[in-house]
């Protein structure tokens, strides 16, 4: 089993990216609704991956995955920025500051489940080349 | 002075929303961030009103910020009162800003001065201290003995399952000081810890906390000169307060240092550039086609590589420039409230606003034109739809009427819903009030878009007398001309005693659109991309004739279709079988039978605004490479054609 953290001040975007990864199989969820509780959690439960918004109260999520970046227990976990457009930053920005896959909303959920399930380490399905 | 009005509007709408939020506590603990926010509002009002000499907004937000920092004193308390006070002060506030704008006189400002003036007055002068109206709950020597803690916590899975998190633990911060700031920290050897920088004189409950994971140690003491400072200025009662504590500073500042406010001419030019590179491409395309057999067949590839790459480039290109002019719908709907608060008022009735889907993104040209005709919609759903609260009651409804404004994005569409639990649309009423104006109305039931046909027909009004919320029956017809000059649709649903919904929709942005590009007889027209649904392919034998409209076998239903070569008179020989472009969905869906599909690509639309050649069912034209025109089909008019109005297909055909 393992465990996708969302963090998104909207708890409609949460709902959705939930909604949108139901189905993986083998997953549970926490939710977060602003950095400072996104770093609570995951300094209480193990986590195997974030989806983390941008533009949110309390703590803006490049700072919150700078944070992580920052910390040996964090380094490797991987975190994929969801965010507005509009309101993101330059990609370059968000992959500089260490994210593991960059993404803008209104997302495809299909796109969102693949790069979820590369994040996660399970084997993509088999590309025909 | 572009850039002081684009701040100022920014100040003002975020000084709507806080004053509602405020409203909502009159009488119990005002929220401090609120009141913060207020004040930063009108602090920076006035700090670049008077960076462009209006003096009028800067005395006003002089006297509003003066007003505000008693307030979160607590030197005044919050009553209904001196919050219409405030907010007519914040009114004044924007007539004044927009006049300016407009060239306009500005309006007095004396009157809502005193009135601030008066509010501000018996604290100052009589130091009556209001006390127990200000969540901080701060002690009366505010300033004189408050230190500065730092308090940690950290959090652990035992403190969570307890209820004991960061924000539990922020909100307890605030009922005993001010939370300066807020930050994670790495604990050395593993894990995570929050640093609040709170001040606060009592520190003696911080101890009282400690079995819940907090620490804290003294980071400044009280009676430093900025607390003796800000407590002088207390005391004058209205000179400037020269220490605006900063809440959240640090990290939560970080998020808006990189934004910069661009003028939407300047964008319109680069998305006018870009389409009309998107033109020239196509034609570098077309001469490449030409060219192909003059050329040796390597040069050539190198040629058609570049041309790709260019198509890319441009389609990046033109998704940037259109990424910068969304912005939240919000924008349209934070003024609601207000809106919403001031007619339930004057009507004396009971209304709460729902609001849905403010981040859904648009187009900047759209949003300034939607607000007026949003406004309109929301007015009627007031003065027609909601009843009074005695009414409500007695049909069993809740006393409070509810108005939902939702926006959601729908493929390359926004939809915007704006729906009321109100009385309804009483449909027959409104056919006799047409037909007794000379209106024609087809006998029988009436459907919706019948029903939309006539409550916007210029000149119709359900009212005999016109009110402040609604007007004389214009209204309804600019609002549908407005939706469907920018490319989209309105529609309604009533339901007697259940309430209405109208609904608009509306292309994500303008301009360049993907199109399917076909060809009937020596004619090529384009059918939006968002629009279509599906290519098929149809046998002749396939149609099925009724009533004179021709149907298909679609998905086990049936599927009216339109021939294109009818509906324009074009000359076509017979054909065994043609394609039909599958457009609208459910009950609108249509099939646009066309000769020949020549592809799919990307068009410039340019509206035809010419009213003498407005032909119904073309809604643009737009040129390919070779410079010929294509007319661009509207097919929301098509599939309504085919739908509601069998009788007007007959009439073209004939």
């Amino acid at each position: 089993m393992q465990t996708i953290l969302v963090v998104d001040d909207s708890p409609t975007i949460r709902r959705m990216v939930r909604t949108a990864l139901g189905s993986l199989a083998d997953v549970t969820f926490v939710e977060a609704g602003s950095g400072l509780q996104a770093i609570e959690t995951l300094a209480v439960q193990p986590v195997q991956v974030v989806v983390l918004d941008l533009n949110m109260p309390d703590m803006h999520g490049l700072d919150v995955l700078k944070f992580l970046r920052s910390h040996r227990q964090y380094r490797q976990l991987p975190v994929m920025i969801l965010t507005t457009r509009g309101d993101e930053p330059s990609r370059d920005a968000a992959l500089q500051a260490g994210a593991s896959a960059y993404m803008t909303k209104p997302f495809s959920p299909a796109e969102l489940v693949s790069s979820i399930r590369q994040l996660l380490g399970a084997p993509s399905p088999p590309r025909h080349v | 002075m572009d850039d002081y009005f684009a701040e100022a509007e920014e100040h003002i709408i975020a000084v709507r929303r806080s004053l509602l939020a405020l409203e909502a506590s009159i009488g119990s603990n005002l929220p401090l961030p609120v009141l913060e926010e207020l004040f930063r509002s009108f602090h920076s009002l006035k700090g670049i009103s008077a960076m462009v000499e209006l003096r009028e907004a800067e005395l006003l937000a002089h006297e509003m910020e003066s007003c505000l920092r008693l307030i979160r004193e607590g030197h005044v308390a919050v009553t209904s009162t001196n919050f219409e006070t405030l907010v007519d002060g914040a009114k004044v506030l924007e007539a004044v800003v927009v006049a300016h704008r407009s060239g306009q006189p500005v309006p007095p400002v004396g009157r809502v001065l005193e009135q601030l003036e008066s509010l501000a007055r018996p604290a100052a002068t009589k130091s009556a201290v209001v006390r127990g109206s200000v969540g901080s709950g701060e002690s009366s020597k505010a300033g004189a003995d408050r230190a500065v803690w730092r308090v940690t916590f950290t959090p652990s899975p035992e403190l969570v399952a307890r209820g004991v998190k960061v924000d539990t633990v922020r909100s307890r911060l605030l009922q005993i000081g001010q939370v300066l700031s807020v930050a994670p920290k790495v604990v050395p050897g593993g894990g995570v810890s929050f640093e609040f920088d709170v001040e606060t004189d009592r520190d003696q409950e911080l101890a009282t906390w400690k079995e819940d994971g907090l620490t804290y140690e003294p980071l400044r003491t009280g009676l430093n000169a900025e607390a003796s400072e800000s407590d002088a200025d207390r005391n004058s009662g209205v000179t400037e307060l020269s220490t605006v504590p900063e809440i959240s500073q640090g990290i939560a500042t970080s998020g808006r240092t990189n934004f910069v406010r661009v003028d939407l001419a300047r964008l319109d030019d680069l998305m006018r550039l870009a389409g009309e590179m998107v033109v020239t491409r196509a034609r570098l395309e077309a001469t490449l086609q030409r060219v192909e057999r003059h050329v040796p067949f390597q040069e050539w590839r190198d040629l058609q590589e570049h041309s790709a790459g260019i198509e890319r480039q441009l389609r990046d290109l033109r998704e940037g420039v259109m990424r910068v002019r969304l912005v939240p719908i919000g924008e349209i709907f934070r003024r609601m409230p207000f809106v919403v608060r001031d007619l339930a008022r004057d009507t004396g009735k009971r209304v709460q606003l729902d609001l849905a889907g403010q981040a859904t993104e648009i187009d900047k040209f759209l949003i300034e034109r939607m607000m007026d005709p949003v406004l309109h919609l929301v007015r009627n759903a007031i003065s027609h739809g909601i009843e009074p609260s005695d009414q409500r009651i007695a049909e069993g409804k809740p006393p409070e009427g509810t108005i939902r404004l939702s926006a959601a994005t729908a493929g390359e569409s926004v939809v915007l819903e704006i729906a009321d639990d109100g009385t309804g649309i009483d449909v027959q009423d409104v056919a006799e009030r047409a037909r007794t104006r000379g209106m024609s109305v087809p006998d029988g039931p009436i459907d919706a878009r019948t029903l939309l046909d006539i409550i916007c027909a210029p000149g119709f009004s359900t009212r005999d007398e016109a009110d402040r919320g609604s007007g004389r029956g214009v209204g309804m017809s600019v609002v549908r001309r407005t939706v469907e000059e920018l490319g989209g649709a309105l529609g309604v649903k009533t339901e007697a005693g259940r309430g209405t919904t109208f609904q608009i929709t509306l292309p994500l942005t303008l301009a360049i659109t993907d199109a399917i590009i076909a060809h009937v007889g020596e004619h090529t027209f384009a059918v939006p991309q968002s629009a279509a649904r599906e290519v098929i392919e149809v046998e002749t034998t396939a149609l099925r004739s009724i009533e004179r409209n021709e149907l298909l076998a679609y998905r086990g239903g049936t599927l009216p279709v339109i021939r294109l070569a009818q509906l324009f008179s074009i000359p076509v020989q017979d054909r065994p079988r043609f394609h039909a472009i599958v457009v609208g969905t459910g009950l609108a869906a249509v099939g646009l039978l066309v000769d020949r599909i020549a592809g799919q690509r990307e068009i410039v639309v340019k509206t035809i605004t010419d009213p003498l050649i407005h032909v119904h069912g073309v809604s643009g034209a737009t040129e390919l490479g070779d410079g010929r025109l294509v007319l661009i089909l509207d097919v929301f008019a098509l599939s309504r054609t085919a739908r509601d109005r069998p009788h007007q297909i007959e009439g073209v055909s004939a």
